[in-house]
């Protein structure tokens, strides 16, 4: 009897160490479409090893590039960007043709040596990219990526609960809003929002001025409901916050699903993140990879893209194109002329001190 | 003869060999890599760096991450109280039922373990949350008149805890209550013990590894159950777990994390060796 209630009690425990673990599974799980190809291409690869997260394009996109080019896609799939980074570095930029991902980690691709140098001749759609996406600080010369996709940080609220107007961050500090907000667990992007609030940059590295907003962000606490990365949109749409702070397609998915939600570009200026696609160092097959992105830059292809996607369109040419339903949070105000800042890679000592900013902060939301 | 004997410690030296090499690989061989790395120093973006420090254990000792172990043991101590509460006399009444009624609660005791503990976890957000069924019921009762925001609170914290450790307390308890021999208190009773002496005296004292173990099982978990704080909790109740993730996966402060890693299983090593003292068993009902 003691020896299986052991046995019991082991398993349960491991079972319920496992759990934990559960919404982090499922890494680099590689799916092959394997429709057969309607015409081979005359000269060049029939395949393409492409490596991003999952759900970056709809099935459709991928069967009418293989429709169009002959060329088969291989869609292997990452967690995280540090994922990516590790497999590319074990491969020496080998094995994979296309890798779609986030800027900060392209930055260091290239500092790797892992990226091959684009031939724009080879892709001619390469003018309807939105320059405002282009320049930026992973590749300033535009020289190794095409951006697919751009993540705004935005305030989302809900004026029928919420009667003060919000118009930028400094906003949210707002007793009447006490205990309503909700936040993603992004240090960076979190605690920038007090740097932005003092009138400084994401990128500051000088520790004064981060535990500066950091004494600015525990003011925030009392308003602070809930810090969550995965799905905050239903607790914004359910009404247990009824202001947040989320990531681009969450805002996208609020939204979609209450259209009386409004969305604030704040006025301390906005901050952005870039998805960029580019080609390996080694990588096998570099002409199909080409063909993709050229594919993936018509302005109708796009179009299907981000509105599946939820993230920021890229493609200038298609952001007529995009239905109205999404317009207001796919496309930035054709007017748009706010400053905008990308959040990037700081040194160390600074990095540590957000993170000690951001635990005191979010101890103090739980007081 | 010799030959025989010589054989024989042969062959189980091979039947071993497995578990050694298993538990060196998968056991031993990332815990010296986590010591290590914990001595190892972050690169400014990317990596760990090869040279060696100690600052990482130095910032240990910065005062908001110390209270976050402060934070932990909180959770952890008001947790396991509740659960010993809750589990002791649950295991206890348990193991006085017949035969054929063990064996349905031990079914029913074993089925939520079915379940992933995150879908289960889910199901009290459901509960919990605005207008969600316990509103529900407040409400039409007449008790609360507006919803109460129930959920990413303390409490829902401590409710989530105790919900998903309990079973451990109530089978240590059972485990050793039913192996109990009642004569015993029986002869207390005769010899003119009240219920509650021969209660204190004999059944208590009986079932105690049993209640020790299951404090073991549910204080220890309870130290690291960061999810549940993170799900239930809405990620404002700071624990080690919670700091530990923070700086694997956002930080990339591997370094860090391996030196939290290191003093949580040391202060855990600690725990238990403390508890084989006060109690002076070798022996954990279903645990060691």
């Amino acid at each position: 009897m003691k020896k299986i209630l052991a046995i019991t009690l082991t398993l349960a425990l491991a079972v319920s160490a496992f759990a934990g673990c559960g919404a982090a599974s499922s890494s680099a799980a590689v799916s092959t479409t394997t429709q057969s190809a309607s015409t081979a291409s005359a000269a060049g690869s029939t395949e393409l090893n492409l490596y991003t997260w999952e759900g970056m394009f709809p099935q459709e996109v991928l069967d009418g590039f293989t429709a169009e080019t002959g060329i088969k896609v291989n869609y292997s799939s990452f967690d995280t960007d540090e994922t990516m980074l590790a497999k590319l570095e074990t491969s020496k930029g080998g094995d994979y043709d296309l890798v779609i991902a986030d800027d900060y980690i392209i930055e260091t691709a290239i500092a790797e040596g892992l990226v091959t140098e684009l031939d724009k001749s080879l892709i001619s759609n390469i003018g309807n990219i939105n320059p405002v996406y282009q320049g930026q600080f992973f590749d300033p010369e535009d020289a190794y990526t095409v951006p697919y996709g751009a993540g705004v940080q935005t305030i989302v609220y809900n004026p029928t609960v919420i009667t003060k107007e919000i118009n930028g961050y400094a906003d949210l500090w707002d007793a009447s809003l006490a205990d309503s907000i909700g936040i993603i667990g992004n240090y960076r992007v979190i605690d920038g929002m007090a740097l932005k609030v003092l009138g400084e940059s994401y990128n500051t590295t000088d520790t004064a001025t981060i535990e500066k907003a950091g004494a600015k962000l525990l003011e925030l606490a009392p308003n602070i409901r809930l810090i969550k990365d995965d799905n905050l949109q239903d607790d914004l749409i359910s009404g247990e916050i009824n202001a947040a702070v989320m990531y681009t397609s969450q805002v996208t998915a609020a939204c979609l699903a209450n259209p009386d939600l409004k969305v604030v570009y704040p006025s301390e200026g906005i901050g952005f993140g870039v998805m960029a696609q580019f080609i390996p160092s080694n990588a096998p097959h570099s002409d199909a990879a080409y063909a993709f992105i050229d594919y993936i830059l018509k302005p109708e292809v796009s179009k299907t893209c981000f509105e599946a996607l939820g993230y920021y369109c890229t493609n200038k040419a298609a952001d007529e194109l995009i239905d109205d339903a999404y317009k207001s949070f796919l496309t930035l105000p054709s007017d748009f002329s706010g400053e905008t800042e990308m959040i990037q890679n700081i040194a160390a000592e600074a990095d540590e001190a957000h993170v000690k900013v951001w635990t005191e902060f979010k101890s103090a939301c739980g007081q | 003869m010799k030959k025989k004997s010589l054989r024989k410690n042969g062959s189980s030296w091979l039947m071993l060999l497995p578990l050694y090499i298993f538990t060196l690989l998968f056991v031993l061989g990332p815990l010296v890599y986590m010591v290590v790395l914990s001595f190892k120093m972050r690169a400014d973006v990317w990596g760990v760096l090869d040279i060696f420090t100690l600052s990482n254990y130095k910032n240990i000792f910065e005062p908001v991450y110390l209270n976050t172990f402060l934070q932990s043991f909180k959770l952890a101590f008001t947790s396991t109280v509740l659960i010993a509460l809750i589990g002791y006399p649950f295991g206890y009444f348990m193991a006085k039922l017949s035969a054929a009624w063990k064996k349905r609660m031990m079914i029913v005791l074993m089925i939520p373990f079915w379940t992933n503990s995150l879908i289960r976890l889910y199901g009290w957000i459901i509960i919990f949350r605005a207008n969600g069924s316990l509103d529900k019921i407040l409400m039409g009762t007449g008790i609360t008149s507006a919803p109460l925001k129930l959920l990413y609170t303390y409490p829902a914290v401590v409710v989530g805890m105790v919900y998903a450790l309990l079973q451990f307390m109530i089978l240590a308890v059972y485990s050793s209550a039913e192996k109990m021999d009642w004569s015993l208190v029986e002869a207390a009773r005769d010899l003119g013990a009240t219920s509650w002496k021969a209660f204190t005296s004999v059944t208590l004292k009986m079932t105690l590894p049993g209640l020790m173990s299951g404090i073991i099982l549910t204080f220890i978990p309870s130290m690291g159950l960061f999810f549940i704080a993170d799900i239930l909790g809405g990620n404002k109740v700071v624990l080690v777990g919670s700091l530990i993730q923070d700086q694997l996966m956002k930080a990339h402060n591997w370094p860090f994390a391996a030196a939290l890693s290191v003093v949580l299983m040391i202060m855990t090593t600690l725990m238990i060796s403390l508890y084989k003292k006060l109690t002076n068993t070798t022996e954990l009902e279903g645990l060691l």
